[in-house]
């Protein structure tokens, strides 16, 4: 596949703009997995893949082929993701509930007494982690999806997101500090 | 007991910490119950799985995007086609460069360890020779003044028998010089006026008229004297800047 994808870059360079589509087509599935899981939302993550791979179509001179075509489209979709819940944070846009406003954590609450309602008891502790993640930075929540859920090294994490390896760490254990304190109340209220 | 930090915990739930922390969750309860704690969080922490795409997807994000993108230049192909074999050329003619001076001074190396003992031998040879210039001088004014002396005159025969001593001490340092030349004339010819010198200083019944006839007949002086000329042949002349001197005989 790599050699597939160093062929099809070589001829995109010399002016084989179709080429492009069979890369997309071969990596369109992961940039949208990685995509919905940093922003947590299915219409942002197809923006992020388009934007990504219009991003790479752009930057493709500066393409090294010394790595992999899937792993530096990778990166460039976990920038986008990143600035995208950037923007959001910006604009005021974030679905995020107050994490202060006891109210609020109390409407969420499920009823535990009744037996039939478990259902609703998981989809609303689900909401709950949701809301717990939007609750971190970009920079955290990027890093602990690369981590948690994408199995990405440190080293990796730092890469994607050009930033220092221990700065990677960093962002990650407080994502985890942040998480679990909010688990943490959601159990004592349940 | 220094406990592990979160921090470390984290780590080693991702797999990323060394085998210290390991060995210390082994032995240590309350950081084994907050591993645990910490592992069960983690493990209840899953978002929503990303729905699934069908698999036309990619083509659909193709369709969008394929027509907002610009084609690249025919001529960065062609320019990055030549620039490519024209770096292989280079390297090419880089490698066949360091190859033929490594070569070459190979080769160098090896000539040069004989080019410089022949020059050193001749150099030897040169310095032999100007030194013996001056002896065999002297040997031969001394053999001239012996064939045409007067033996009756201890005036004249004393002087020649100094100047024997003198030249048998030369001579013993000029014997060793030509060891280093290997020269085996010059080497038989030094033997030979060693062997008169010696007899003129060290004979029996002193520098007598007698003796010197003897000498002359039992030692052969006189082709002593004509050994020194051919060899003062091949002297090179010093004050001519080491021409080679033709025959130099005073005889």
């Amino acid at each position: 596949m790599g050699e597939n994808d160093h062929a099809a870059i070589r001829a995109i360079l010399s002016g084989d703009k179709e080429a492009y589509g069979a890369l997309v087509v071969r990596h369109s599935q992961g940039l949208f997995r990685v995509a919905f899981r940093i922003t947590g939302n299915e219409a942002d993550a197809e923006e992020v893949v388009q934007e990504a791979f219009l991003r790479g179509y752009q930057k493709l001179v500066s393409f090294q082929s010394r790595s992999s075509f899937g792993t530096w489209i990778y990166r460039i979709a976990v920038r986008c993701a990143l600035d995208r819940i950037n923007s959001s944070k910006v604009e005021g846009t974030s679905r995020i509930a107050p994490e202060t406003d006891p109210v609020q954590r109390e409407m969420q609450l499920p009823n535990e007494t009744a037996g039939p309602e478990r259902l609703l008891l998981s989809r609303e502790i689900g909401k709950m982690q949701e809301t717990a993640m939007h609750s971190l930075t970009p920079i955290e929540r990027t890093a602990f999806v690369l981590r948690h859920m994408e199995d990405l090294t440190t080293e990796e994490i730092a890469s994607a997101l050009g930033i220092a390896p221990n700065a990677a760490k960093q962002a990650v254990f407080r994502a985890v500090q942040k998480l679990r304190c909010r688990l943490a109340a959601l159990r004592v209220n349940i | 007991m220094k406990h592990v930090s979160e921090e470390d915990l984290i780590e080693h739930h991702y797999g990323e910490s060394n085998a210290s922390v390991e060995r210390h969750l082994e032995v240590c309860g309350e950081c084994a119950k907050a591993y645990a704690a910490l592992t069960r969080d983690l493990a209840e922490l899953k978002t929503a799985e990303p729905p699934a795409r069908n698999a036309l997807y990619g083509e659909q994000v193709w369709r969008s995007l394929s027509n907002s993108l610009p084609v690249y230049a025919k001529r960065e192909r062609n320019w990055s086609h030549v620039g490519l074999w024209k770096g292989v050329s280079y390297a090419a003619a880089g490698v066949l460069l360091v190859v033929g001076v490594f070569l070459a001074g190979r080769q160098w190396e090896q000539r040069k360890p004989r080019t410089m003992a022949k020059n050193d031998v001749q150099a030897k040879q040169h310095i032999v020779l100007l030194i013996l210039g001056d002896h065999l001088d002297r040997s031969e004014r001394l053999l001239v003044e012996l064939k045409h002396a007067d033996a009756s005159s201890t005036d004249t025969l004393l002087p020649m028998r100094e100047e024997a001593r003198n030249l048998l001490a030369a001579n013993r340092v000029c014997q060793q010089s030509v060891t280093q030349i290997d020269d085996p004339a010059l080497a038989t010819f030094l033997n030979h006026l060693g062997r008169v010198l010696a007899e003129l200083v060290n004979g029996p019944g002193g520098l007598s008229g007698s003796n010197i006839t003897r000498l002359q007949n039992e030692m052969n002086t006189d082709s002593l004297l004509f050994e020194i000329r051919v060899l003062r042949s091949r002297v090179p002349d010093q004050q001519s800047g080491g021409a080679i001197q033709p025959n130099g005989g005073t005889i």
